[in-house]
């Protein structure tokens, strides 16, 4: 199936990235309308853009901060993850341990576990240790998440790596743990970065810890804090519209930025090879 | 030199191996396998964080010590008073006799040594003001049938009291009698009984009309969206499994709704389908596809499409991603040779595309089929369960017993069920998958 397409199949590319991308394109173009506009008519594009919504999103509600937020709890679940993630893989997959498919198993069946099943204990765990409406207080339930996604995916990465390798360097005389840290993770380090672009991307999308958990508006991550703009009596979607876009932008430029990555990192998973 | 020493402390491989997995091991047990095991055994318990009666998970009697020793001291006084003031004999007999009563289950009481030495305690922080912040020392363990004969005796002495009040024709005598029938109710308020009702709560969610609707809900959910997500996605991968200009947009493209937050998602699709200013509620109405513009969320039928589609658009890049990468393993050399042996499109679609793909396109399902399946976010914020419950899904009645009822009781019998339907779920998926999900990890 390797044939070049022709002009009806760049069409369709073209009418298939039109409509995955139409919610963003319209509501790009909704957040530079004047509000008034917004509710008046349907029409694409307004004759008088103004930044009003954006101003509004960013001073009704504390926008910077939820972004501050989630960015510190991401990256702190991210970081925790990949240093246990990191010696786990290795050790299941390139040393002489007993049990580990259990293990692997174990950490497959952790992954697919529901939420909802750890949520009222976890809640009462970290409202017992003081830590809600706190960075570790998200940090410590996100483990649930992030570490056996890590787990599973180094697995993959620490695999591929030529086994000769640890074979001189332990002709060579190094100790097993410098082998680890001086020629694997070296090696390894694409697919390490690969899996922490991972891990964030979930960190920072994770809605029902942080709801339950961090209930104080000065606390809240992006996703539960976009979800509050709407009150009871009205909802300001030109708010929601330019709300959406700012925390769009950085989701974008990550994409852009590490696209094959992100896709060799998801695919690892599921493809033999 | 140096180096040589610092052999001496090197861990054989094997070691190292298991220095290496256990930390995650640990943090895998105490993050998850901990808070599942805990959440089955809430479910066993009358358990409400809003009800102080029951805010505790006691397989015994429990007494509040803290509470119960304060009323306690002046239980004596206000009996003494009450014996002083009556107004006849009969009425001092029986608060005498009251009194008495008490005494000697109190007596009964502390004839247990640790709680004897438990109430002095709380006694002596009582009389310095302080609060007891020790729940080990706020909480006693009482014998069941004890605690439920005590509560009982306190229970029928108030009602004595009350009936004494009643009776009265001196306003401020039955005000006293009054007020210490209230001491006594208090008390009896401060024992409380265990909790714990085994199945109970099971039995009642299996005779729950909206528990069955809720999972009716998330099935159809689950079905419908992972089918569209599934035929749509192959469709996808199928058509940009070529070279092309271009790739990297359409890889774009594809990976930017999948990494958007779904809370975010929701928000956007909630101002699309919007009954007013949605345009995409004003196009279909225009286009006479739904009957009007506010159909999509304002009706059961309409929530429940409104919430695939923005499922199927979620979702299904991912789905044509993992699908693609699945084709590409695919060696060129098969299509060739079934050309050459005359075999048109569709005959190498079915004998070679699909066989060939299978494991790839169940690893997918089975992913897919539990995210949806554990379907929260999504639905929390774009409809809330609404209109009705009539998109509610399992996770979102869960979350609302939970946490907008504090049922930590009722709400755990509903996790638990996800857990169980996730875990058959997951072990068809993985009977069908067979050891090719594990294969390329271990030796």
């Amino acid at each position: 199936m390797n044939k070049r397409g022709g002009i009806e199949f760049y069409l369709f590319l073209i009418i298939f990235v039109f409509l995955v991308m139409f919610p963003f394109i319209w509501v790009f173009l909704t957040s530079i309308k004047p509000p008034r506009e917004i509710f008046s008519s349907f029409s694409w594009f307004t004759s008088n853009p103004t930044l009003a919504s954006y101003e509004a999103a960013l001073t009704n509600r504390p926008l910077v901060r939820y972004m501050i937020n989630s960015f510190v709890v991401s990256s702190l679940t991210t970081i925790l993850a990949l240093v246990f993630a990191s010696f786990t893989a290795y050790a299941v997959t390139r040393l002489p341990i007993k049990g580990k498919g259990l293990i692997l198993g174990l950490v497959l069946a952790a992954s697919m576990f529901p939420q909802i099943a750890i949520i009222s204990p976890m809640f009462s765990l970290v409202t017992g240790l003081g830590l809600r409406n706190s960075y570790m207080g998200l940090v410590i339930p996100y483990i649930t998440i992030s570490l056996p996604l890590a787990i599973w995916i180094l697995a993959t990465f620490f695999k591929k790596i030529p086994f000769e390798l640890e074979e001189s360097a332990k002709l060579d005389g190094a100790s097993p743990f410098q082998t680890f840290r001086k020629i694997i993770l070296p090696l390894a380090a694409p697919g390490i970065f690969t899996t922490g672009i991972l891990v964030f991307i979930a960190a920072w999308n994770e809605y029902l810890f942080a709801l339950t958990i961090n209930s104080d508006d000065l606390w809240r991550t992006v996703p539960v804090g976009i979800s509050m703009y709407q009150s009871q009596y009205s909802i300001p979607w030109g708010d929601i519209s330019a709300a959406t876009v700012i925390v769009t932008i950085p989701i974008v430029i990550l994409v852009l930025f590490f696209q094959k990555r992100i896709v060799s990192g998801l695919t690892s998973g599921s493809v033999k090879e | 030199m140096k180096n040589k020493k610092s052999r001496s402390f090197q861990l054989s491989e094997k070691q190292l191996g298991y220095a290496m997995v256990i930390p995650s091991l640990i943090l895998v047990i105490v993050v998850v396998l901990w808070p599942v095991a805990q959440s089955f055994y809430n479910s066993l318990f009358d358990y409400r964080l809003n009800d102080p009666s029951r805010s505790q998970l006691m397989l015994s009697a429990t007494i509040d010590l803290e509470r119960y020793v304060d009323n306690h001291f002046y239980i004596g006084g206000q009996l003494d008073s009450l014996a002083d003031g009556a107004e006849n004999e009969e009425d001092a007999e029986k608060v005498k006799e009251i009194q008495q009563d008490i005494e000697n289950y109190h007596s009964e009481m502390i004839s247990d040594e640790a709680l004897k030495v438990k109430v002095e305690e709380i006694d002596e922080l009582l009389a310095n003001f302080t609060p007891v912040r020790d729940s080990e020392l706020k909480y006693s363990k009482l014998d069941n049938e004890f605690a439920q004969e005590y509560q009982q005796a306190l229970e029928a002495h108030a009602a004595a009291l009350t009936k004494i009040a009643e009776s009265s024709n001196n306003e401020q005598s039955a005000q006293q009698f009054q007020q210490t029938s209230d001491l006594l109710t208090s008390t009896a308020s401060n024992i409380l009984n265990s909790n714990f009702i085994g199945l109970d709560n099971y039995g009642k969610y299996m005779k729950d009309q909206r528990m069955w609707k809720a999972m009716g809900n998330t099935v159809f959910f689950t079905v419908i969206s992972v089918a569209f997500e599934l035929v749509l996605g192959l469709a996808i991968a199928l058509l940009i499994n070529r070279a092309f200009i271009g790739r990297g947009l359409i890889r774009a493209t594809v990976l930017i709704p999948w990494a958007i937050p779904t809370a975010v998602a929701a928000m956007m699709w909630g101002f699309l389908y919007d009954g007013q200013s949605g345009i995409i509620a004003h196009y279909l109405e225009a286009l006479n596809i739904i009957p009007e513009s506010s159909w999509l969320l304002t009706t059961s039928d309409g929530g429940m499409f409104s919430i695939i589609l923005a499922d199927v658009w979620k979702t299904t890049p991912y789905m044509a991603l993992l699908l693609l990468a699945g084709l590409q393993t695919i060696p060129q050399s098969l299509y060739e040779a079934s050309s050459v042996d005359g075999a048109n499109k569709f005959q190498q679609f079915w004998s070679i595309t699909l066989p060939l793909l299978k494991s790839s396109i169940l690893v997918a399902l089975l992913f897919r089929t539990l995210d949806a399946f554990r379907v929260f976010d999504l639905i929390y914020v774009l409809t809330g369960g609404g209109p009705a419950n009539a998109t509610e899904s399992i996770s979102v009645y869960a979350y609302k017993t939970l946490f907008a009822q504090q049922n930590f009781g009722e709400g755990s019998v509903l996790s638990v069920i996800v857990f169980i339907s996730v875990a058959i779920i997951s072990l068809v998926y993985v009977k069908l998958i067979g050891s090719d999900l594990f294969e390329g990890r271990t030796k």
